[in-house]
């Protein structure tokens, strides 16, 4: 398809560079504007476990900037217990068309691995994490293995 | 002994030894009274002989006491012959005027000094040399001039040194200085003010800046070639510091032709220096020079309109100049300005051609964007003051009241002056026209002859448009972002005080001869809420027409008579029934739709007095906007509905909602639709372009931006796009559009981004959607078509009349608001929140909404589907708020008290443009 070449040439670019946080990517051939693929932290308490994730591309990408979901829970102050994750980078206010999506990608995987507490999503998580941080790694760590995928083993 | 003495005695002399004919140089004594100074120079005989006659024994005196330079001149009243005798300088005086008198004694030099002597006062009969060579420089100037210079000289004459601080003049430069400030009729420069004001706030004596300041401004001949942007330096850079003097001596004595036409067709007026010279000025005490400048203010006025109605001697450019060097005044922050000198310049002004008008635009909208506001404050003051201070009554209406109708028009200078500073679209798009077939009623106007309505009938033609906006060629629907907002232009209390249907029927009397004054013409001064109410009268006048004109049908017995427009709707099929009725209607009688509607709804008894029929409207749009119906989209960033390109509806639909829209504005009934304004562009004849993006689509929009701001070479890597581009139907499909032929072979590069982005927004907003919005404009223009809507109303204010005024219901925002993080309803913190919040300005909540939500709309459902959510963000510190604006998010920490909070959302509402987020 034509009229989204850019993320035709995006995706092949990600997948040839071979991203360590970032595999097991799936794009449905009809529709190249959702993509899914695992985040693989390198941080604790989130080292443990892989994160599915969904990544919607709006019909005028790149003029608009994609969205990105969880597809699994996470223990975390800046993603809710939907999945939704407010990533400043491709917020309508700061996109820009120029931004490839593996930046989109590091900086999420950035924001999983260092939690932002002054903005979060989960208040009364941003809370432990800030006060307890003992507490929040425990739970994050119990969270993460029940809910989490299995990392890849390479 | 020093000059003024002299001259005094001089006078005095004069005074006693005069006869009756001989006018007393009275100016020369009185000179110490500024006023005097400034009087007009009217034309009468009397003033001319009285001048003459001055001038007269000025040049004997002179001519006695210093000579005329010829060493061999045999004059025997003359100072150079060897053979007179000196005479000290009241001997002169007296000999002087006996002399002018009788008329007998030969004066050397034939032609009036241009540059008055009276400075080079220290010389006493035992003049050193200096002073003579001095005369003699000033003589050769005065050899030079040419005979046309006298009219100048008539307010020089006028002056005298008396202010002149005695000094031994062996010091040229200082002469200069003298020379300069004294020299009469001088177009004013910079230099020079800021030399004026300092003198003047050195010595504190007003008289020489208010002298400069009237010679100047009385004369608009002289004004007009005030602070000339300067390419002429180089004649008289040899001089050290007193250079900008020597300049304006030098200009002093610029009667001589070349120059003259020097100044016209030269680089022009410098408004930049003239506004920094106003600024200085202001330096110095207004009371020092502020009555006397709204006299010669006056003056000029005068002086112009005269010009303008009679003479008409000068040229376009000079006249504007002076208009435009007026206006640049700052405040004199007296209230003659406001109610004398002001008035006089906006009945000058009037006075203006319409070429002259649109120069005197231009040069504002370039050169004083930063007076605008100045200017439209001032005259705005103007109005509001005599608003409030007269008491208006049927027989002396605003509309008699010339000093607010005559500021009126010249703020509609200023208005499209505003326009041309602001951003202006040039190469928009038109609509295509479309004409409304069926409104024949070939009965009808055989009956309008009959009635004495046929002036009614006339109207149809529409307003022509004013001849100010062609020459200017600009179109308020082309002002894409004016330097002030158009809202500062509403006068309320001029709005408040308009007897409407006094105006309105001004207004349309107006169309044939032209003579009455209608505020209805200047529709920028209203409000919105005052404009409605003349279109309420329009509409109410067609009303009553067409419901008379059945009538008469039904007499004459030619059709059923059906004075109102009746629908009679089933409740349940409400779209169905009342698309089949309206469609008959618009098909058969398309004039009925401009009856007043009645609806009823079948096997209900209510009556239709406005209450039915709104509810009719709110229903059928609830229907009809209704997403799942199919015919509108939701835009879900901002808010707003749009046609569906890919509606299976058919076009009648789209037709039905343009009458029901029309329908609304024309029995005043709002709706609540959330149409973009690209809409109500469109509705009234512009294309949709880029521009419009910004509020259909903001974040498209900035996308779009931000490739057309990416100034590298590597655009066409980093985007990859081509000239195909995809959009969704409804449904979530993809669909692809080539902008251009084999577009997916064309890639956007540096070259053509701009073309791409005006393709893009062009599929988007006109191309995408033609059929349905043709539909939808048409059956608007059904109901519309021949009111004054286009005229009177810009967009913004359309969409006002739609939706009525945006209002916020925090209360139920409020209500459905879900707490997080620690907060409930009943924290401190949120119950401060509120009590902060419904005590804000619209404005305020305005921004709120933009900063939690990312857009000022209210959703369709009001502010109550807003979901949003205040998430407590920890204790108490320094921190703004933030906002998730994606998922309406506010995050608030729990600051310590309601001051805090306050401040802490006020900066962050107020600041949140322009900053990162996070």
């Amino acid at each position: 398809m034509a009229a989204t070449r850019r993320l035709q040439k995006e995706l092949n670019d990600i997948r040839q560079s071979g991203l360590k946080s970032f595999r097991d990517i799936q794009v449905d051939e009809s529709n190249i504007l959702t993509w899914q693929g695992l985040i693989v932290p390198d941080n604790p308490p989130y080292n443990k476990g892989a994160f599915r994730i969904e990544i919607n591309f709006p019909a005028e990408y790149p003029f608009k900037p994609p969205k990105i979901s969880f597809k699994t829970k996470i223990y975390h102050p800046n993603i809710d217990e939907k999945g939704q994750v407010c990533l400043p980078i491709i917020s309508a206010e700061n996109w820009k068309p120029a931004t490839k999506t593996d930046q989109v990608i590091q900086a999420l995987v950035a924001l999983v691995n260092d939690p932002e507490p002054e903005h979060p999503l989960r208040a009364e998580l941003a809370e432990e994490f800030l006060k307890d941080r003992k507490k929040f790694t425990k739970n994050a760590e119990e969270f993460t293995k029940k809910h989490s995928e299995k990392r890849p083993s390479d | 002994m020093n000059s003024k003495s002299e001259t005094d005695e001089a006078s005095r002399g004069s005074e006693a030894s005069s006869s009756n004919n001989i006018p007393t140089p009275n100016n020369l004594e009185d000179s110490s009274q500024p006023v005097l100074c400034l009087n007009p120079v009217l034309d009468s005989t009397q003033d001319i002989m009285k001048r003459a006659a001055k001038q007269l024994i000025e040049r004997y005196f002179y001519q006695l006491l210093d000579g005329c330079g010829n060493p061999n001149c045999v004059n025997q009243y003359c100072a150079s012959n060897l053979q007179a005798r000196h005479l000290t300088p009241n001997e002169a005086a007296a000999e002087a005027i006996k002399l002018a008198e009788h008329k007998e004694a030969r004066l050397c030099d034939s032609y009036p000094n241009k540059v008055p002597r009276t400075e080079t006062n220290n010389c006493d009969s035992s003049a050193s040399t200096t002073c003579n060579t001095s005369n003699i420089t000033d003589k050769k100037n005065s050899n030079d001039e040419k005979p046309e210079s006298s009219s100048s000289n008539k307010v020089k004459e006028e002056n005298s040194p008396k202010e002149q601080e005695p000094e031994t003049s062996q010091n040229l430069s200082q002469e200069d200085n003298k020379d300069s400030s004294h020299n009469n009729g001088v177009p004013l420069t910079e230099e020079r003010m800021c030399q004026l004001c300092d003198d003047c706030l050195q010595t504190k004596i007003p008289q020489p800046l208010i002298r400069a300041l009237g010679e100047a401004f009385t004369q608009p001949a002289i004004l007009a070639r005030s602070f000339q942007s300067k390419l002429r330096d180089s004649k008289t850079t040899c001089e050290e510091e007193n250079k900008t003097d020597k300049e304006s001596k030098a200009m002093c004595s610029t009667s001589d032709p070349d120059k003259d036409i020097d100044s016209v067709t030269g680089p022009g007026l410098d408004v930049a220096s003239c506004h920094r010279a106003f600024q200085y000025l202001a330096k110095v005490p207004s009371e020092y020079y502020s009555s006397a400048l709204v006299t010669a203010l006056t003056t000029l006025a005068e002086h112009l309109m005269i010009d303008l109605r009679i003479n008409q001697k000068m040229s376009m450019e000079d006249v504007v100049n002076c208009f435009v060097i007026a206006f640049e005044m700052p405040d004199l922050g007296c209230s003659d300005y406001l109610e004398i000198a002001l008035p006089t310049l906006c009945l000058a002004a009037e006075h203006l051609p319409v070429k002259a008008q649109a120069r005197l635009a231009r040069v504002w909208a370039q050169h004083c964007k930063e007076s605008l506001r100045h200017i439209l404050d001032t005259l705005q003051q103007l109005i509001t003051l005599r608003i409030i201070s007269t008491n208006y009554t049927r027989h002396y209406q605003v509309q008699d009241d010339e000093s607010v109708t005559r500021a009126t028009k010249l703020m509609k200078i200023l208005y499209y002056a505003n326009m041309l500073a602001g951003i202006v679209e040039h190469n928009s798009q038109q609509e295509e026209p479309i004409v409304i077939a069926n409104q024949l009623d070939p009965l009808g106007d055989a009956l309008y002859d009959f009635l004495p309505l046929s002036s009614m009938k006339n109207s149809k033609q529409s307003q022509p448009e004013d001849p100010l906006a062609i020459e200017l060629d600009i179109n308020v629907l082309d002002a894409r972002k004016p330097y002030l907002p158009f809202e500062e232009f509403y006068n309320e209390p001029l709005s408040d005080t308009i007897e409407m249907d006094i105006d309105f029927a001004s207004y349309k009397t107006d169309i044939t001869n032209g003579k009455k004054f209608a505020f209805l013409r200047y529709p920028f001064i209203l409000t919105a809420a005052s404009k409605s109410l003349g279109l309420y009268y329009e509409n109410r006048i067609r009303m009553y027409s067409e419901r008379r004109v059945s009538l008469l049908h039904a007499v004459v017995g030619a059709a059923p008579p059906a004075p109102f427009l009746r629908l009679t709707v089933r409740r349940h099929h409400i779209i169905h029934d009342a698309l089949v009725e309206l469609e008959m209607v618009a098909m058969e009688r398309a004039l009925d739709l401009k009856k007043q509607l009645v609806v009823e709804f079948e096997g209900e008894q209510g009556v239709d007095e406005g209450g039915v029929s709104k509810e009719f409207f709110q229903l059928i749009v609830e229907e009809i906007f209704n997403p799942d119906y199919g015919m509108f989209t939701q835009q879900v960033d901002s808010h707003t509905v749009w046609f569906n390109p890919t509606s299976f509806e058919t076009e009648a639909q789209f037709t039905l909602i343009g009458i029901v829209l029309g329908l609304a504005i024309y029995n005043n009934i709002i709706l609540a639709v959330n149409f973009p304004m690209v809409v109500y562009r469109k509705l009234m004849g512009r294309k949709g372009s880029f521009e419009d993006l910004a509020d259909w689509n903001p974040t498209l929009y900035n996308g779009l931006k931000d490739m057309l701001d990416y100034m590298e070479s590597d655009l066409e890597e980093v985007y990859y796009q081509t000239f195909r581009i995809c959009y969704q139907d409804v449904f979530g499909n993809n669909l692809f559009h080539d902008l251009k032929e084999n577009g997916d072979s064309i890639f956007v590069t540096q070259e053509n981004k701009k073309e791409f982005v005006d393709l893009y927004a062009d599929f988007l907003l006109n191309k995408s959607v033609e059929t349905q919005f043709k539909a939808f404009r048409r059956g608007f223009l059904m109901v519309t078509d021949e009111s004054p809507l286009g005229a009177l109303f810009r967009p913004e204010e359309v969409e006002t009349l739609v939706c009525g005024s945006k209002n916020f219901d925090f209360n139920e925002l409020e209500k459905s608001t879900e707490y997080d993080g620690g907060y409930t309803s009943e924290s401190q913190t949120i119950k401060d929140f509120w009590s902060i919040v419904h005590n804000l300005s619209l404005e305020d909540k305005r921004k709120l909404l933009q900063f939690t939500t990312g857009s000022d709309r209210v959703p369709v459902g009001g502010l109550s589907h807003l979901k949003l959510v205040i998430a407590r963000n920890g204790p108490d510190c320094d921190r703004l708020p933030t906002a998730h604006t994606c998922f309406n998010v506010l995050l608030l920490p729990e600051y310590e008290n309601k001051e805090k909070l306050e401040d802490r959302l006020m900066k962050a509402i107020s600041y949140s443009k322009g900053f990162g987020m996070l």
